[in-house]
């Protein structure tokens, strides 16, 4: 649960857009700060922020923000908020309100080895965690990520993935693509059944997974197979969000709002709620 | 104990509405509600003796539409000049228990659990709940199966309707005696008597229904259930203690407000995604969630149901849905079958 104390908790801060960059065809990085200079909040690693134009507002997990002065939004555009946010420009003036729900288990990680699942869009949460984790590497043991889109040019972070993460000591970067493609010589599949192919050994591991739901609960499906026990196995949800604060009543599964009790679960508290997600 | 002769109501509502906006039981035109007590309506008449009004004290607490703050963009320019929580003293005057229990579920919602809502927490400071014991529970009460007691509502002073004699007058809180002392002068002392509750003409026995339904979310029972349902949302706006609100904004140009409105968990529109998906694509599903929050997701939140056994969701419903239909179906059936 969130320790906010914001006596307004509905009302936003006014931040300001000091970079974009386009990550994919569509997908860009927003990098806010406050109208007044410095953050408007802390957000930790797998928390989400409410953005907003007068249009409407969204949930946004947030991608990072750790120990800078800014924090950086990953969002496609998908709908009629984030059409227009893909319209705008540096110096542009947004709502931020947050920071929302419980974020990754950090702390609980630290001393394990990561598995970073994440398909699409999902790797902009997880990139907040395995940034913390290369930020304070000596904590983490080995660090596996395991990504997939839709196709080359739907993969995020290309930098990051390609050419720092490899680099990083005791840590593997596995990527694939849904279709083959002329140009791309590496692997073609899902994301689950990759995850089945290179079979990460569970002993010592912590598994968190981002993506779009179905890749989810495929996702889990397969770490089941592998013999991930239900608290190795994390993963992050979202659904129609609008308070952000566990009042409004959308985001429910079963007594559980994602908003204010998520984004992150774990198996054993999933196995305990519908599945209705 | 102190008395309110029932001739001194009317001067009582005088003196109170002098200091806050007074809010009582009324039938207007076609609708009974909580209406405030105004020049315009004092002739109406009041509802004291009536069971209950149509429409429940709720949106006092949590208006239908609620501005929140004012937006105003220019050029890349976005200012939010002014917030709009309400703390004007109000007065609810007759709530029964079944409402002022829901009033409790709202404060519940609103004010715990990590966050307060300034907007609701704003009007809830300021208010001042004067109940309406129940003593003739009406053909679609069932409070008292949903664990509500219908002689104590949860207000600052309890009213008891002692015929004759007048209503006896109970402070319960420290509001309720700073009340009190306002209204001393109408308030005479006797000692009379409350009479005896009569029993509920509609039985429910709701008693393990929300563990029960902890297994029963693939049930086939609920497509059953559901299958008369037109998702009109008619049962989630009446009732006195549905609280989903969506949030919008009204621009004209370049300046405007974002306000909350209560929204229906019984539209798809409610739990779309922008990206197309809906974890409650159909009817059923919607059906299944709210009887779900009402008889055992809240439960196992805050303690005790959502549904306070008022009827009004019965009373409205066109396809003739009966919650208590339900909880005697959940009741009933073996909850294994079809799993």
């Amino acid at each position: 649960m969130s320790d906010c104390n914001c006596e307004q908790p509905l009302v936003p801060h006014i931040v300001e857009v000091i970079d974009i960059v386009e990550e994919t065809p569509d997908v860009k990085s927003f990098y806010v700060k406050s109208a007044g200079g410095g953050l408007p909040y802390q957000v930790m690693p797998g928390q989400c922020s409410m953005l907003s134009l007068p249009v409407g507002e969204g949930m946004f997990s947030c991608t990072w923000q750790e120990g800078q002065e800014y924090q950086q939004y990953a969002i496609k555009r998908v709908g009629l908020l984030t059409e227009e946010l893909h319209q705008i420009e540096v110096g542009q003036k947004l709502g931020l309100r947050g920071p929302y729900g419980n974020g990754f288990p950090i702390a609980a990680s630290r001393g394990k080895d990561m598995l970073f699942i994440a398909g699409g869009i999902g790797l902009a949460p997880l990139r907040s965690f395995i940034k913390h984790c290369f930020k304070n590497r000596s904590d983490y043991g080995k660090i596996t990520i395991i990504y997939g889109s839709r196709s080359y040019n739907d993969l995020c972070f290309k930098k990051e993935l390609f050419e720092e993460w490899p680099n990083q000591p005791d840590t593997e970067v596995h990527v694939t693509i849904d279709n083959p493609e002329e140009a791309w010589k590496g692997h073609v599949g899902f994301v689950p059944a990759y995850v089945e192919e290179l079979a990460p050994d569970p002993a010592g591991k912590v598994s968190v997974t981002c993506g779009p739901p179905i890749m989810i609960k495929f996702a889990l499906q397969s770490l089941q197979k592998l013999g991930f026990e239900d608290e190795q196995i994390v993963t992050t949800l979202e659904m129609r969000m609008k308070c952000g604060i566990g009042k409004c009543g959308r985001c429910n599964i079963g007594s559980q709002y994602i908003c204010l009790d998520g984004p992150v679960f774990d198996l054993t508290q999933l196995k305990q709620l519908p599945q209705e997600w | 104990m102190k008395i309110l002769a029932k001739d001194k109501v009317a001067e009582l509502l005088e003196k109170i509405a002098q200091q806050a906006e007074v809010y009582v039981p009324m039938a207007i035109e076609q609708g009974s509600g909580f209406y405030p007590w105004t020049e315009d309506n004092k002739n109406q008449p009041l509802l004291l003796d009536a069971l209950n009004v149509y429409n429940s004290p709720k949106y006092i607490l949590f208006p239908q539409t609620e501005r929140m703050y004012d937006l105003k963009q220019q050029g890349q320019d976005l200012s939010i000049d002014q917030t709009h929580e309400d703390s004007s003293p109000r007065v609810i005057f007759g709530v029964r228990a079944c409402d002022a229990r829901a009033l409790r579920s709202l404060d519940d919602v609103f004010l715990t659990r990590g966050f307060e809502d300034s907007f609701y927490k704003a009007r809830r400071d300021n208010v001042t709940v004067i109940g309406n014991a129940c003593y003739a529970p009406g053909a679609n009460c069932f409070c008292e199966a949903m664990g509500v007691d219908l002689t104590e509502p949860e207000a600052d002073v309890i009213l008891r309707d002692a015929g004759n004699d007048g209503y006896i007058w109970e402070s319960k809180t420290e509001t309720g005696d700073k009340l009190t002392r306002a209204v001393a002068e109408f308030l005479n002392d006797k000692e009379t008597k409350a009479p005896e509750a009569k029993s509920f003409q509609t039985q429910v026995d709701y008693d393990g229904v929300a563990e029960k339904l902890k297994g029963m979310f693939e049930h086939p029972l609920w497509e059953k259930m559901a299958e008369p349902c037109v998702n009109c949302g008619a049962c989630t706006y009446i009732c006195p203690s549905c609280h989903c609100f969506d949030i919008q904004v009204k621009m004209w140009g370049d300046s405007g407000y974002r306000f909350r409105c209560w929204d229906s968990c019984m539209y798809a529109e409610y739990s779309a995604e922008a990206g197309g998906g809906n974890p409650r694509p159909s009817g059923v599903e919607r059906f299944r969630n709210r009887f779900l929050h009402k008889l055992e997701f809240f439960s196992e939140r805050y303690g005790y149901s959502l549904c306070t056994g008022c009827g009004r969701c019965t009373i409205v419903c066109p396809a003739g849905v009966r919650i208590t239909d339900i909880i005697k179906a959940i009741k009933e059936v073996d909850s294994s079958v079809g799993l």
